[in-house]
């Protein structure tokens, strides 16, 4: 606890100090911190030789962002390259779809553009800003880079892989149209 | 610093909302970094089905479900995004197929019906979500 927070009342300035460790911040494994949940206990206050601070032993829980394999989230195309589709979900983007995990039969279109050709012969492309729906097949948590070189994409702590190979899965658009003949086409699947 | 439990609950996006609406009510001008991802969640939360979404139904929903044999992790993708359709069902539930396949008694059912039970069970314990302001835009 830093010297210049002693003066305010101290569960504040320690969920303060909390925070400012924690938030936004990825741990490894456990997701990324959006919030201090609570602060369940407080001991301490000893003042360590050589230090102007104090330390506390502090008990809290934060509020994770993790979401679980086979879960299901709803972002935006950001992006897309040879590898597959790049999703964001506003306050957190390292999200990828890899072309092995999208519907069968799509395909890189001729401008770049990810492509799904239907039975139909309609193609229906994955644009940047379309809303999608996938599931979270993994998350990884690679380790921190002690190289980088210059061209090197920012580093992400946290990524997240998903899927869109499914029924229900992929553009919210593409099943939404589809609501009402949504039910046919559920039974036709499953006469297949 | 020792992680005493790396998990001590999920939270649906409603309850996650809730938290930061009396989190939003407090101005932490130190902790200025982290009103943005705070600002940013609940943004994102704001568009999904769990904005209008109230504890009660959430609970009524669970209640509801017992019949079903879901998984919590069925209930809590169904709780966040509300599925209105066969597909959405599908994509949300594990095994969809296989769990409608008996049903509350345990005895084999038509699958397809028991979805639309379910579904017609969603809809009526669960808010619907308000419109988009796009679409209401495009249909005008």
């Amino acid at each position: 606890m830093p010297p210049h927070l002693l003066s305010r009342p101290l569960p504040d300035a320690i969920k303060t100090e909390v925070e400012r460790l924690f938030l936004d911040k990825v741990i490894s494994n456990l997701g990324l911190c959006v919030s201090v949940y609570d602060i369940r206990s407080i001991e301490g206050g000893s003042i360590h030789p050589g230090e102007g601070c104090s330390t506390y032993k502090v008990s809290f829980r934060l509020l994770m962002f993790k979401p679980f394999n086979g879960e299901v989230l709803v972002g935006r195309i950001i992006g897309y390259d040879d590898k597959g589709l790049q999703v964001s979900l506003d306050f957190f983007s390292d999200i990828s779809i890899p072309g092995h995990l999208m519907q069968f039969g799509t395909v890189r279109g001729p401008d770049g553009r990810w492509m799904l050709k239907t039975e139909d012969g309609d193609e229906l492309y994955l644009d940047l800003d379309d809303e999608i729906r996938f599931l979270v097949s993994s998350t990884k948590y690679p380790p921190i880079p002690i190289d980088q070189k210059e061209d090197d994409p920012p580093f992400a702590p946290m990524q997240i892989v998903g899927s869109i190979k499914g029924d229900g899965l992929g553009l919210l658009a593409w099943w939404a149209a589809d609501e009402e003949e949504g039910e046919e086409a559920a039974e036709q699947e499953q006469e297949q | 610093m020792k992680i005493q439990k790396a998990n001590a609950g999920i939270l649906t996006n409603f309850e996650v909302l809730d938290f930061l609406r009396t989190r939003g009510a407090k101005v932490d001008p130190m902790g200025c970094l982290g009103l943005l991802l705070h600002q940013s969640v609940y943004e994102y939360l704001l568009k999904t089905p769990a904005c209008n979404q109230t504890r009660e139904s959430i609970y009524e929903f669970v209640k509801r479900s017992e019949g079903f044999m879901l998984a919590e992790a069925d209930k809590l993708n169904v709780i966040n995004w509300r599925p209105s359709s066969a597909a959405d069902a599908y994509a949300m539930i594990e095994e969809c197929g296989k769990r409608f396949s008996r049903d509350y008694r345990g005895e084999a059912c038509d699958e397809d019906k028991r979805v639309q039970e379910f579904l017609d069970m969603v809809k009526e314990v669960l808010p619907p979500p308000p419109p988009k302001a796009e679409a209401e835009a495009m249909q005008e």
